[in-house]
């Protein structure tokens, strides 16, 4: 019997080619976006989880607010480790991480500069599941000097030799280490990803009991079931015990002095399993994922999977209306209700079971172009998925069933006379369900669109921000202190280039990673206010050459020797220590270094204020000095500039360093500090696209279905004198309706999410009303354009046909 | 008013061609009460739907009123007939979704006439039809006489010079039946052509003349007294 309702169900679709063609698209475009989005909250979520001890651990932060000025550094300071280890018999194992950049590795001849290289405490294999495939886990980072890197880049430097005793040599610290232990590559769900790892003993300063410095990730392995709260709770006593005298030394107040003023700082602890999803602090080892972001796109998942499920249904059930009267005889010839039921649910399994499959060829195509914008490797593998692709059975089955039970039970309750007397009419119930399943489709699509636009809109305005400094034609030159003496020879050939414009040494730009020179000055001889300030080392060229404006005073000059001791300060900064506009002639005194040692200057001019961080950031105070530092920024004048880069790599060699030539574009810089942003608007803007090409194949299928229903009233209309274009405009006119509702709906909910999302930026775009405009007449047009199709085959329908069932 | 000369309906499906119409020639005069009788199937329906405008036809000629329109494209058509043409169906084709008062109301709006001149207009014909009692009721809830005469208030609400009727009383019982063709006669008293297609000889008795079809051919007229 099966057999033969199979054969049915086969022949009923291949009969109606289109609809089933429409319907198994609308279905498996849902079914896949929905699968791609669980692989991609699934990833998020199992961060760091693969660590056998990860719900113990624990990493220990700083937070701060001095002087108004927040901070929150995922970084604390050398001794914290130890002391929590030493003091609290709840921490079983503390390890530390250094970060060091991807500096330039020797071995022999071979020479690679894109290894990451870390430093870790010899322990850290006790507390992260790193697999070590050659050498002692114990004891390979417990001598100095000794590394461990991964399998890939024994590989690279060794080929097929045994890596274990082998000498690499990190040329610009003229250090040598020896490998003493291959590991298996960092998997890629790890909040970082080290492809060498060096013995943290082999630095000096890791020793330090500076309280005053920082730099050092640091990890707590807790007791077991033992809640951190419980241990965060006590450490406001450490920090006051160790770090209060230090504290006390180097700016002369207590630390209750300190916070009687209102300033707070201590240490925080964070769960490892939180790290990526829920952590945005300066320093983080890596850009982190964002737990909002998981339930936006968990939420279109389950949305999108119920958008496709409402389709089905509803093509389904316009499908089978035209099969009213088969049904009518079927019944008439004796056929039972349940086993028209079962006809039709079979058909939609099968027609479920084909959009599966298709679902699955769709990931598969997609994922890669998936992975591209969204930095993830993601992929359907059967061995690693087999859970998830087997529970795809039942759920085809689900699906199949919900969508098809509809229609069925609709139609196999047609009651025969009336549908062969081409009566039938579906009660006021079914179509104010249809209705509402149209509203929630848009909404849906709506709130998206909204979504869509305000990201991008919030993108270009951050493209088009005065900056405060010019981002275009700005060349960075990077590694240039491994020139020593000649970068300044460097700089004064590239000043010679007719294509150069202007050239600064100094390695600090306003986009990147040079964000953290943080240094502790106070106004005058007033060392109890003390404010932390961000600190650039410049010459007397960086001003013109990055385009800044000086709002007074004047710039750096060789000809004033007393600019040594002269400082430019930006507007926060004035502000900040209340001289406003008449900050020159003004004295600053900072702390040089964490041993109290203090430098006094003179206020020389006030740089208009230049956003020298991501815009999710405001503008705080900023400091700069005349002091060396390596690094070399051109301001370019000309389009040729790849015959400029030729020039310089050309001189570059000349110098015979070990350090490869390398650049970045300023621009580019600082585009990169919105790249999460600009995935996320990616990624929305093709949710938005698919949601609502779903959407619209399911109006298509209601239109159709409205259409083949109203027949007869568009035949009476036209007879009494209805002209085309008011038929068009009933039919239409019902659904623009709900589009509106949709919108009234989307607008309050897309307003409050996307100005939530917008108070991430301390500058952004006021959201405008033309953008609910847009949102909401886009996909009025839309919609129109797929029901237009059958309403105007409806509006030109011959009367004299629909009107002869008599 | 109507003048019909050679004209010719021919159907085709895939393997059949159904002469509905065979070089058929017929005159009906501007007051006048036409019956068109004949068997099922003679071409009757088919050549109401060309008087009124729903269809065109192969060959012949068809001149409304001395203006010849057997070749007027869909647009013209259209607007020629709500100015100009009734219907009144067998299966009344109200529709079931509006108000007896929004069915009648229909050809009005189509019309573009202003509200407060479709109210009057409106209730006029109701009370003529005597359903005006039943203005906001829907179709479904009425009897069938009383529908028949919805659907005669709605054929005649914009005063046409035409009324077509196709079987009226074909769903009716005979009472029911009877007050239809009392109204259609008024309506002619009243100086409305008609023109009915009909099965019953007692209907027809109403009308002028009776013209019988057989084959898509006029194959007899009678004028009664
Ligand atoms: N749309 C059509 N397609 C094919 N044949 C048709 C169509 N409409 C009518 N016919 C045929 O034309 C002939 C006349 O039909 P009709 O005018 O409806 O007859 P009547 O109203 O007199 O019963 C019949 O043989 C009918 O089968
Ligand atoms: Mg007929």
């Amino acid at each position: 019997m099966i057999k033969n309702y199979l054969k049915i169900a086969i022949r009923n679709l291949k009969r109606n080619k289109v609809f089933s063609a429409i319907n198994v698209i609308g279905l498996s475009i849902g079914i896949a976006t929905c699968l791609i989005i669980m692989l991609f909250v699934k990833d998020e979520l199992s961060y760091d989880r693969f660590n056998e001890k990860a719900d113990k651990i624990v990493r220990v932060v700083f937070k701060a607010s001095i002087n108004g000025g927040k901070i929150a550094e995922a970084t604390v300071m050398p001794p914290t480790a130890q002391v929590l280890l030493q003091d609290f018999p709840e921490v079983k194992e503390a390890t530390r991480i250094q970060t060091s950049g991807t500096p330039t590795i020797e071995y022999r001849e071979k020479s690679f500069r894109e290894g990451a290289l870390g430093f870790a405490d010899a322990n850290f294999f006790e507390v992260f599941s790193i697999p070590m495939l050659q050498g002692n886990a114990k004891t390979a980072l417990s001598q100095p000097n000794s590394m461990v890197i991964t399998e890939e880049f024994a590989h690279k430097y060794f080929g097929d030799e045994n890596p274990i005793g082998k000498v690499l040599n990190i040329k610009s610290w003229k250090t040598l280490y020896k490998v003493t232990g291959v590991i298996e590559k960092m998997p890629s769900n790890s909040h970082f990803h080290f492809d060498m790892l060096g013995s943290l003993v082999s630095n000096p300063d890791a020793k330090s009991s500076s309280w005053m410095s920082s730099g050092y990730f640091t990890y707590l392995v807790l007791q077991d079931g033992y809640d951190y709260k419980k241990l965060e709770a006590k450490l406001p006593q450490t920090v006051e015990k160790y770090m209060g005298p230090q504290i006390k030394q180097a700016m002369g107040v207590s630390i209750s002095q300190f916070q009687k003023k209102g300033n707070k700082l201590g240490l925080f602890l964070q769960p490892l399993t939180d790290i990526h999803l829920k952590s945005d602090m300066t320093g983080e080892l890596e850009a982190n994922g964002d737990i909002r972001y998981v339930y936006i796109f968990g939420a279109i998942a389950i949305f999108m999977l119920i958008i496709a499920c409402i389709n089905f249904t509803n093509l389904s059930t316009a499908e089978a209306s035209k099969r009213a009267r088969e049904v009518g005889v079927r019944k008439v010839l004796g056929s039972v209700k349940y086993e028209l039921i079962r006809q039709f649910l079979l058909e939609s399994i099968v027609l479920t079971s084909i959009a599966l499959v298709l679902a699955i060829a769709l990931v598969q195509i997609a994922l890669p172009t998936f992975n591209e914008l969204s930095g993830k490797h993601l992929s359907i593998d059967i061995k690693e998925h087999y859970l998830l692709l087997l529970s795809l059975i039942p759920f085809g089955l689900l699906v199949g069933i919900l969508a098809g039970s509809y229609p069925a039970f609709f139609l196999s309750s047609f009651k025969p006379v009336e549908v062969l007397k081409g009566k039938f009419s579906t009660g006021r119930g079914s179509i104010s369900l249809r209705s509402g399943l149209v509203v929630f489709q848009f909404f849906i699509s709506v709130s998206l669109i909204v979504g869509t636009i305000v990201v991008y809109q919030q993108l270009s305005y951050i493209q088009h921000k005065k900056l405060g400094y010019e981002k275009d034609q700005l060349l960075v030159l990077k590694g240039t202190w491994a020139l020593g003496k000649n970068e300044d020879v460097l700089r004064k050939e590239l000043l010679k280039d007719p294509r150069v414009a202007n050239v600064t040494t100094s390695g600090y730009k306003p986009a990147g990673d040079t964000d953290s020179n943080n240094s502790m000055a106070y106004a005058e001889n007033d060392d109890t206010q003390m404010m932390r300030t961000l600190e650039y080392h410049i010459d007397d060229q960086y001003i013109p050459t990055m385009g800044m404006q000086m709002v007074s005073g004047r710039n750096f000059s060789k000809e004033f020797p007393t600019d040594s001791t002269g400082i430019i300060i930006n507007e926060s900064a004035a502000k900040a220590f209340g001289w406003g506009v008449n900050a020159v002639g003004h004295n600053i005194t900072r702390l040089k270094n964490n041993d109290g040692l203090k430098i006094r200057y003179h206020v020389i001019g006030v740089v208009k204020n230049f956003h020298f961080k991501s815009l999710h950031e405001s503008i705080t105070p900023l400091l700069m000095v005349m002091e060396s530092s390596p690094g070399l920024i051109v301001k370019v004048k000309t389009k040729d500039v790849s015959g400029l880069l030729n020039n310089i790599k050309k001189q570059w060699a000349a110098f015979n360093v070990d350090q490869p030539f390398s650049y970045a574009f300023m621009d580019e810089d600082f585009n990169n500090m919105y790249k999460v942003e600009q995935k996320t608007g990616t990624i929305l803007g093709i949710f938005a696209a698919l949601t609502i090409f779903v959407a619209c194949l399911g109006l298509f299928g209601l239109a159709t279905f409205t259409a083949e229903q109203r027949t007869k009233e568009i035949g009476i209309r036209k007879v009494l004198g209805a002209d085309i274009p008011q038929i068009i405009g009933l039919l239409s006119k019902d659904f623009l309706k709900l589009i509106l509702i949709a919108c009234v709906m989307a607008f309050p909910l897309s307003y409050w999410t996307m100005s939530k999302w917008l108070q991430d930026f301390a500058y952004r775009i006021d959201i405008s009303w033309l953008v609910f405009i847009v949102a909401g007449v886009s996909s009025a047009i839309i919609a129109s354009l797929t029901i237009s199709y059958q309403a105007i085959k409806a509006a030109l329908a011959n009367p004299v046909k629909t009107l002869r069932t008599e | 008013m109507l003048k019909i000369t050679g004209l010719e309906k021919i159907y085709r499906t895939e393997d059949i061609e159904t002469m509905a119409l065979n070089r058929l020639s017929m005159e009906v005069k501007e007051g006048e009460f036409v019956a068109i009788m004949g068997p099922s199937g003679c071409g009757k329906s088919t050549l109401l739907n060309i008087i009124g405008l729903l269809d065109d036809p192969d060959a012949g000629s068809f001149q409304f009123n001395s203006i010849e329109v057997a070749h007027f494209n869909e647009r013209k058509r259209a607007d020629l007939r709500k100015r100009n043409i009734g219907f009144v169906f067998q299966s009344f084709n109200l529709i079931d979704e509006l108000t007896v008062y929004e069915n009648v109301e229909l050809p009005l709006l189509y019309l573009g006439i202003p509200a407060t001149e479709r109210k009057q207009r409106v209730e006029e014909v109701l009370e003529k039809v005597q359903i005006m009692h039943r203005k906001n009721h829907f179709p479904q809830q009425l009897s069938g006489g009383q529908q028949q005469r919805c659907a005669v208030a709605r054929a005649v609400v914009n005063k046409p010079k035409l009324i077509l009727a196709d079987e009226p009383t074909g769903n009716l019982d005979s009472s029911n039946g009877n007050e239809v063709m009392q109204l259609l006669t008024e309506l002619n008293d009243g100086g409305t052509t008609v023109v009915m297609v009909t099965h019953s000889e007692h209907d027809a008795r109403y009308a002028h003349r009776i013209i019988r079809l057989l084959d898509g051919q006029v194959v007899m007229e009678n004028v009664l007294s």
